[in-house]
């Protein structure tokens, strides 16, 4: 409860700011200090100090996975802030607005941490999504970033209402809002689980699969992360994809598997793997421009992440947190790498290794981690992934799909590498301060060391 | 004696170790020294470990698992008995010795060069004693592999000469052949007992395998003996090993590596006694091997051609005797073997370093004169290989014979002829190369000299150990006692000859040797004392002198259909098939892509169509379920 | 008064939610669009408010729902017309084929 109450005021905080101080620089430095009092809080809370007692009638419930997995955004959103904060001031004349509607997106994703109740779930969705169109659109004086605002907008208002038609749905056919049905109790339809049940469940997870950029409702993500300002589609594709993937998971896992005697979703989430592996995949190979490609790979990280659905089991469970603490702090990196690149194809990274080293070093550790080479972070969080699968028994044959797809993978993460290290150009930056090169190395440090002791970060899990 | 045994083959590792990384920067001197005293060291660690083992008897040092896989494990461990205690006291003198000369012979290379010949020297020792303290025959395997690796490097030491290299190849994948000999019989060991530590598999040998498998086992061990100790039909690359160094060929080839398949024989006593089948194999083949290198070696004109097809016999000399069933005869062999051959390689380098680099004997002779040490040196050597009375050579020739005589009369007399094709071919090189007049040219002659004292010591140290080597073993009738045999007892059964047979056979060996030796110098004396000798060969001693065109034999039926079919392979196979499905899939995978990213058209009502179409496939999907999944399993 | 049956009404707002999808996929015009997409809200609402009184008339659950749909909608209006005024600035039309700018 502390961190979604904080996030709020602090989002309003932020929002007087905006003309209550003058100096544009100082905003960042706000913002880092109300993200730390946010992770302060929330630790607090996980040990038990909550600062506001709210009843809440049952609509939203605290466990430790949720409570890690927001400290998990939070800090990964302060290591945001620190690293590319400068950036955020470049992208439009708003500043503080910024930060107040990234604020408010974190708000939205501790709602979606702790939800128990279809309602949340709902205003958990729209907080974060609503303010990501206006960061969609905030250079207003790029094309793209208009046309990826629209785009953007129209797609998740088409999710919203498919969102809801499910919840209607589920209603009708259960009388409850609450994610934990009691199927016995008087007023509910004595068919026990009823064909608009699954119907409404259906349209929830078709809308769910969307807000994680599944594939085949992936469409929105190449263009909207192709459009939107580098800082903030950083921001996108690692918290609030992490956000979509806790509440889709937290979905599954309790209202579906009670309809399990009945339906077998197994063999849709299945379809939606490998049609996400494989559209992710497969395009990202023939991209021109890093941006674009990186977009492509979110895509298929995404279908990585969605292996949890299929085991379910405490191995998933730990594998999702690793992987996306892993997934969130690489993507970062990248991005903040991309940022300070003028040239976003491929041939603009020629030779980066020569002008910048230490750019080019820390961005090869960043594609490793997420090609899943061993020693990273992002090694664990597959293997963790897979291994969740494994244990159940069944669906090898997608632990194989999802393992010959990790291997395409490489290719398009390692022409990067290739570019930065192999080519001969004029790789263009814009100017580098020292503590940026200083925050890329720890990010780097970070991910090698999640590599080596996974169990640094799973441990908070149970103590 | 369990704290120190680690410390016999660290020290060499350590000279290897120190040597080979840093020998850019230290200088001749400190390389030499580190080099030389590593081995001291070891060599003084195992004078303890023998006389604790004289003392207290054999124990096995265990370190740390090894391989440790399930219920199959095998200890890094280390057997100190008496087998492997005597190996070590040759290997670390004889090896000492040779790191000695070797500073004097290999100085007119550069420090960074010679510091690289000294790294591989010290790995090979340390390879060897790895084989011989092994506990185990996993670790024997590392150590055999070891010293093979070593031994292809020393071969190839001067790379940049094509011939050299290529001999090394030779050696190194003629080893190989063996060895796969030795692992097969690892494997099946392991798969029958489920244990390859030496004390156990002999404990359960008689019990746990049945007798194919015993035969089996020991004849795939002993196909790695015949790769390691150049046997028939895996002899070939020791002649040609020559083109190393002398001292290397000294210390490896004549001396210890050679050895390794005699002191696996040895070890695994055991197992051959139970398969009479496989000795003979041994016996036959051992034998074959003395008398065909003894009839090639009469007719070879490079002093160290001589030598290397004279320890390719004496190598059969041993097999036989094991074959036989007199293992520490064997041994014995190849104890008194190490000090002459490795005596008279030193010699050879000695008198190769006084030519200038000749090795062509037919330009030597009347060496005596201007080398003296290193003649006499040389001609106690010959003495003793040739079985003179009461050297060591003698006593454990002498042995083999009356082993062999036990076992088959038939053996005895080809064996007996092999003996006098030793003796024959020595005295001819003792004669060309030190007696009558000198042949080479002039310049040659001025550079005569003799070698400085480093050279010159372990000659006559050598020379002392080759006269008195074989008074532990002298047999009774001349008033000795046999200490080696007692010695070796708890290990390795010993064949003794008791009673007055064995002494009226023990008189006429002596009188017949005697007999031959005086015939053999009265017509070597004539034919080769000599001012003039072309060694030009026709008619059969061409055959002889061209080593029975074998090397020819194996490159036409062998080598070249090997090499046209790794041809074929790479052009046809690798080129065309496997690397064109290698690059297909990334070519498809790249085709998809550029096919796939279309769905991508960028207008939003076409993204809304394609989610709604997707929506209602996924309705379908899920309302027939059921059919589904019965039509795929159907199909898989 | 005769009580409509649900299904009637069911009906209706199922039809709604295909028309606004239709027009959601069919339309260029991007005001018609978001008209689309805020029909598709609305009869999301038509739905919860059938449900909560045929079917569970003592609680109030569905009915609090559409409030806060109605909320959420008109706050996503209003960033949609933002939205569509920065576009308009940009591109000078408001045509949805006329910002295809990024594909494949």
């Amino acid at each position: 409860m502390n961190a979604i109450i904080l996030s709020a005021a602090f989002g309003v905080v932020m929002m007087l700011c905006s003309f209550l101080i003058k100096n544009k620089s100082n905003f960042r430095h706000i913002a880092s200090v109300a993200l730390l009092i946010l992770l302060i809080g929330n630790i607090a809370d996980t040990y038990g100090y909550t600062f506001f007692a709210i009843d809440t009638h049952g609509m939203l419930q605290f466990n430790r996975f949720g409570l890690l997995f927001n400290s998990i955004a939070i800090g990964s959103t302060l290591l945001y802030v620190l690293l590319t904060g400068k950036e955020i001031e470049n992208a439009g004349m708003h500043v503080a607005e910024y930060f107040t509607l990234i604020l408010f997106v974190l708000c939205g994703v501790t709602l979606l941490s702790a939800y128990n109740n279809l309602l949340t779930l709902f205003l958990g969705i729209e907080i974060m999504s609503i303010p990501l169109y206006i960061l969609t659109g905030s250079d207003k004086r790029n094309m793209k970033s208009n046309e990826a605002a629209l785009k953007y907008f129209l797609m998740g208002s088409f999710s919203t209402g498919l969102m809801l038609m499910g919840i209607a749905l589920t209603y009708g056919g259960t009388g409850t809002f609450s994610l934990e049905v009691v199927r016995n109790a008087p007023n509910m339809y004595k068919g026990l689980v009823s064909f608009l049940e699954i119907l409404g469940l259906l349209f929830l997870l078709v809308s769910m699969a969307f807000k994680v950029s599944a594939a085949p409702f992936h469409f929105w993500t190449p263009d909207v992360y192709d459009g939107a300002p580098s800082v903030f589609t950083s921001f996108m594709a690692t918290i609030v994809k992490a956000a979509g993937f806790i509440a889709f998971i937290k979905l599954c896992a309790v209202r579906m598997a009670e309809t399990e005697s009945v339906v077998d979703w197994k063999m849709i989430y299945a379809i939606i793997i490998v049609a996400t592996l494989l559209v992710g995949n497969i395009t990202a190979v023939f991209q021109q421009s890093v941006k674009r490609m990186l977009a492509y790979s979110s895509i298929a990280q995404a279908g990585f992440m969605l292996f949890t659905l299929i085991s379910l089991n405490d191995m998933a469970y730990e594998g999702i947190l690793l992987y996306s603490a892993a997934y969130s702090l690489a993507t970062i990196g990248i991005f903040a790498v991309l940022v300070k690149m003028k040239d976003y194809t491929f041939d603009g990274y020629n030779g980066l290794a020569k002008t910048q080293p230490v750019l080019a070093a820390t961005n090869t550790v960043f594609l490793l981690s997420l090609s899943g080479i061993p020693l990273t972070a992002g090694f664990f969080a597959k293997y963790y992934m897979l291994a969740a699968v494994v244990k159940t028994g069944n669906y090898t044959w997608l632990v194989i799909t999802g393992v010959l797809f990790a291997a395409v993978s490489v290719y398009y993460y390692f022409r990067v590498i290739q570019a930065m290290y192999f080519k001969e150009g004029n790789a263009e930056t814009t100017t580098i301060v020292p503590s940026f090169k200083y925050g890329l190395i720890a990010l780097a440090a970070i991910i090698i060391l999640l590599g080596i002791f996974p169990t640094l970060l799973l441990r908070w899990l149970y103590f | 004696m369990n704290n120190i045994a680690y410390l016999v083959p660290l020290f060499p590792l350590l000279g290897f170790l120190i040597n080979g990384l840093f020998r850019k920067s230290l200088s001749k001197g400190t390389i030499g020294i580190i080099g030389c005293g590593t081995i001291l060291l070891s060599f003084i660690v195992s004078l303890i470990l023998f006389f604790d083992v004289k003392a207290n008897g054999g124990v096995v040092v265990n370190y740390f698992n090894f391989i440790d896989v399930a219920s199959f494990q095998i200890p890094f461990a280390f057997q100190i008995d008496q087998l492997s205690v005597i190996f070590l006291l040759i290997i670390t003198g004889i090896g000492f010795l040779i790191h000695l000369y070797s500073t004097s012979y290999m100085h007119d290379e550069s420090s960074e060069h010679f510091g690289r010949y000294f790294a591989y020297l010290n790995l090979f020792v340390f390879s060897m004693l790895l084989l011989i303290m092994g506990a185990n025959y996993v670790i024997m395997f590392i150590g055999w592999e070891g010293v093979g690796l070593c031994s292809y490097l020393l071969i190839g030491y001067w790379f940049k000469n094509i011939n050299y290299t290529n001999a090394a190849k030779k050696a190194f994948v003629m080893n190989r052949i063996g060895d796969l000999g030795f692992l097969l019989a690892v494997f099946w060991l392991l798969s029958k007992l489920g244990t390859a530590n030496y004390v156990d598999v002999f404990e359960q040998a008689s019990t746990g395998l049945s007798s194919t498998d015993v035969t089996a086992i020991t004849l795939l061990l002993f196909v790695g003996a015949m790769g390691k100790s150049a046997q028939i039909p895996l002899y070939t690359w020791l002649p040609d090993a020559m083109a190393g160094p002398t001292p290397v060929s000294a210390l490896i080839h004549a001396a210890t590596m050679v050895t390794a398949g005699i002191y696996m024989i040895a070890r695994s006593n055991v197992l051959y006694s139970l398969s009479p089948l496989t000795q003979d194999v041994v016996a036959v083949i051992g034998l074959a091997t003395a008398i065909l290198s003894a009839t090639i070696a009469l007719f070879q004109n490079d002093i160290k051609k001589v030598l290397a097809y004279s320890t390719v016999s004496q190598l059969g000399f041993m097999f036989l005797a094991l074959g036989v069933g007199a293992y520490t005869t064997g041994v014995f062999h190849v104890m008194t073997h190490a000090f002459f051959k490795a005596l008279m390689f030193l010699g050879a380098g000695s008198v190769i370093h006084a030519m200038g680099g000749e090795q062509d004997i037919t330009k030597m002779g009347g060496l005596v004169k201007k080398l003296p040490i290193t003649a006499w040196t040389f001609v106690i050597g010959v003495l003793a290989i040739s079985g003179f009375p009461f050297t060591s050579g003698f006593v454990s020739k002498d042995e083999i014979l009356l082993a062999v005589l036990a076992h088959s009369p038939v053996l005895f007399w080809f064996a007996v002829f092999a003996a006098i094709l030793t003796a024959a071919y020595m005295f001819r090189l003792m004669m060309l190369v030190f007696f009558g007049g000198f042949r080479g040219t002039h310049e040659q002659e001025h550079h005569l000299h003799e070698s400085p004292s480093a050279m010159t010591i372990p000659l006559i140290i050598l020379g002392v150990l080759s006269l008195i080597g074989g008074f532990v073993q002298l047999p009774h009738v001349f008033g000795g006692e046999d200490f080696f045999n007692q010695f070796l007892a708890p290990i390795v059964p010993a064949v003794t000859h008791e009673g007055a047979e064995a002494a009226t056979l023990e008189y006429y060996l002596l009188g017949g040797t005697i007999v031959i030796l005086v015939i053999v110098y009265v017509v070597t004396k004539k034919l080769f004392a000599v001012d003039r000798f072309d060694g030009v060969y026709t008619g059969f001693k061409k055959v002889l002198a061209d080593k029975w065109y074998i090397d020819e034999l194996y490159n036409a039926v062998i080598v070249n259909p090997l090499d046209k079919l790794a041809g074929f392979l790479k052009n046809v196979v690798e080129k065309s098939g496997i690397d064109g499905i290698v690059n297909g899939v990334g070519k498809f995978v790249n085709y998809a892509s550029r096919q796939l990213r279309l769905l991508q058209s960028g207008q939003v009502g076409n993204y809304i169509l394609f989610m709604v179409l997707s929506i209602a496939v996924l309705f379908l999907v899920f309302w027939n379920q059921e059919i589904i999944v019965q039509f795929l399993q159907k199909i898989f | 008064m005769s009580e409509i049956p649900l299904t009637h009404i069911l009906f209706v707002s199922t039809a709604l939610f295909f028309i606004g999808m239709y027009g959601l996929f069919t339309r260029r015009n991007m005001i018609t669009m978001l008209m689309a997409v805020e029909l598709m809200l609305n009869s999301v609402n038509i739905n919860f408010v059938a449900f909560n009184k045929y079917l569970f008339p003592e609680n109030l659950d569905g009915v609090f729902f559409t409030i806060f749909i109605i909320t959420i909608a008109a706050a996503e209006a209003a960033v949609a017309i933002a939205i569509i005024i920065n576009l308009y600035r940009s591109h000078h039309s408001i045509d949805v084929e006329d910002a295809t700018e990024m594909k494949w």
